[in-house]
């Protein structure tokens, strides 16, 4: 299997692949461009030869710890005194051989249709986060009580409910809300033990409402007790 | 502090949202301020640093009157306000030249900072290399060269390490593609001697060749790109224990769970460890022997115990010891 591509520089590179994502593709795919020919036989050969000879290993006193998440190499060997931009050169290229060597032999290589991409471990330097851990809200009076009672959240079956009367679905709430069903009645009874007590003829279309109002006060004054509560303690 | 404000709608409270902590962080921003003076040098060196950042950076063009060793509070401000962690402050004066004050913040505070003097002789901008540049935005690779970084105590040079990485390294990824491995910021350092001044730290970026070298990895060289900077160290704040240790937290959940019984050895190769149950020796077949026949008259239920008395057996009588095998 032969496969021959134009390179950047407009040489042919032709290369036999034996198995698919293999580090020695890799390099020919980071090497885009070059006129590389890689195949054992004959003809080609002779290129080869020239190239082949590059070694590729570092050898150094002590070897280089990596940080392959950061793409880093810690070269702990000491540089020599007034070192000049070659030395400094020769190091970083050491480094960057040795790194990439690191990279490619150890890390999982996937072709995709994006490129070759090299998955990476995460990262070992142990660097300061940002901003601190987000803190887990405290539960809440009903969750606490909840969870001793075991009771669980109701599964919702969406806002609109089956209204017997008019045979049609209307929303559990909110405009020509299903709770809203006795505000708007021509005719009420009057109860009249309740009248007995207060002495005046209650409306039921208004206590309705007034008790739906109160419910919505009576959660929003929890949920500030909840907050204040986990402003205290949290 | 800024918190304070409830978000009056949608949009505001997603924004504070995103600043909000994350238990997975953001790459941290930088922020480049210039102090109350500066000079060409350390203008140029802050633009090609910037380069370098992109686009995890913001530059601001206006003089401030910030000192940050006696009061960092402007800093903290800034921090707060831009949501970045990283702030670089510029400032050149007689008894410190062209310097460059890394910041790092915590929760809008003060981590720690370190002071880093551009040596004007020897520094050279990006521009002056006349040659292929590298893409913007990639992941570097970074090396740092010299024994002063391995320090085990925290000295400036460790503290330096610390800030350069977290500086460069850019976006936390899991995988990288190759094509983006392009350039290498190398940081390196000098031996300590006593009778002479402190090492410079060099910071040189260079980009990547690669050759074919006839075997399954590529020969490297590498070609300088510019910026190339020579620090010389200044005061430094190292961080507070305390904070520090917060900041080095980990969320719950995020170590890696190590699986009972497999390791690696030194060659690399994955050694499990297997467990097999006890075996059932009362079960067991072993030779039939004419003299162990069960007698005439012996009950039905000894049946079973008459196996565990026989000898010259090593097969049966080995221990079941956990047993190590590869796969």
């Amino acid at each position: 299997m032969a496969d021959a591509e134009m390179g950047e520089d407009g040489g042919i590179a032709i290369r036999t692949v034996d198995s698919p994502p293999t580090a020695g593709k890799l390099a020919e795919s980071i090497d885009a461009g070059a006129m590389d020919m890689a195949t054992p036989n004959g003809a080609v050969s002779m290129v080869e030869s020239t190239a082949s000879r590059l070694p590729v290993t570092v050898n150094k006193p002590t070897p280089f710890t990596f940080d392959l998440g950061n793409l880093l190499a810690i070269d702990p060997n000491p540089l020599p005194r007034d070192a000049d931009e070659g030395i400094l050169a020769a190091t970083a290229r050491d480094a960057a051989q040795g790194l990439i060597n690191q990279l490619l032999t150890t890390c999982d290589i996937k072709s995709t249709s994006d490129g070759v991409v090299l998955s990476l471990p995460p990262p070992t330097t142990p660097l300061p986060r940002e901003k601190p851990i987000p803190t887990e809200k405290p539960p809440t009076k009903w969750e606490l009580f909840a969870k001793k009672k075991g009771i669980k959240d109701k599964k919702r079956e969406g806002k609109m409910v089956y209204d017997d009367a008019s045979g049609e679905w209307v929303p559990k709430w909110g405009y020509k809300g299903k709770n809203k069903d006795g505000d708007s009645e021509w005719l009420v009874e009057v109860d009249e033990n309740k009248e007995r007590e207060t002495g005046e003829a209650g409306d039921k279309r208004a206590e309705g409402r007034r008790a739906r109002k109160e419910k919505v006060r009576r959660n929003e004054r929890k949920q500030r007790a909840n907050e204040r509560n986990a402003r205290k303690n949290g | 502090m800024l918190r304070q404000a409830k978000p009056k709608n949608a949009r505001a409270k997603r924004a504070l949202d995103k600043r909000a902590p994350q238990e997975h962080e953001n790459p941290k921003m930088t922020l480049f301020v210039p102090g109350n003076k500066t000079t060409n040098i350390s203008k140029l060196a802050v633009k090609d640093l910037a380069v370098l950042k992109k686009p995890l950076c913001m530059k601001f063009t206006q003089k401030n009157e910030i000192h940050p060793f006696e009061d960092p509070s402007s800093l903290e401000f800034f921090a707060n306000k831009n949501d970045t962690s990283i702030l670089v402050l510029s400032l050149h004066s007689k008894k410190r030249p062209h310097c460059l004050t890394f910041v790092r913040t915590f929760d809008y505070r003060i981590l720690d900072m370190l002071e880093l003097y551009i040596v004007p002789e020897t520094f050279r901008e990006m521009q002056q290399f006349k040659n292929k540049k590298a893409a913007e935005g990639l992941k570097p690779m970074i090396a740092f060269h010299g024994a002063v970084f391995e320090n085990p105590n925290e000295t400036k040079y460790t503290l330096a390490k610390s800030l350069l990485l977290d500086f460069f390294r850019g976006q936390e990824a899991t995988g990288v593609d190759v094509e983006g491995l392009q350039y290498l910021i190398s940081v390196s350092a000098e031996e300590e001697d006593a009778s002479r001044p402190a090492p410079q730290i060099h910071i040189r970026v260079y980009r990547i060749l690669t050759k074919r070298s006839g075997q399954k990895l590529p020969r490297i060289e590498v070609e300088e790109t510019g910026p190339r900077i020579d620090f010389r160290l200044g005061r430094e704040r190292f961080a507070e224990p305390n904070m520090m240790k917060d900041a080095l937290r980990k969320p719950k959940g995020t170590e890696p769970k190590t699986k009972k019984n497999i390791d690696t050895d030194i060659m690399g190769d994955k050694v499990g460890k297997i467990h097999v149950g006890k075996q059932d020796f009362s079960a067991l077949q072993t030779r039939k022997m004419k003299g162990l026949k069960r007698g005439r008259g012996a009950s039905d239920d000894e049946e079973g115990t008459v196996v565990d008395d026989l000898q010259g057996h090593p097969s049966v009588e080995e221990p079941p010891t956990p047993k190590k095998g590869r796969y």
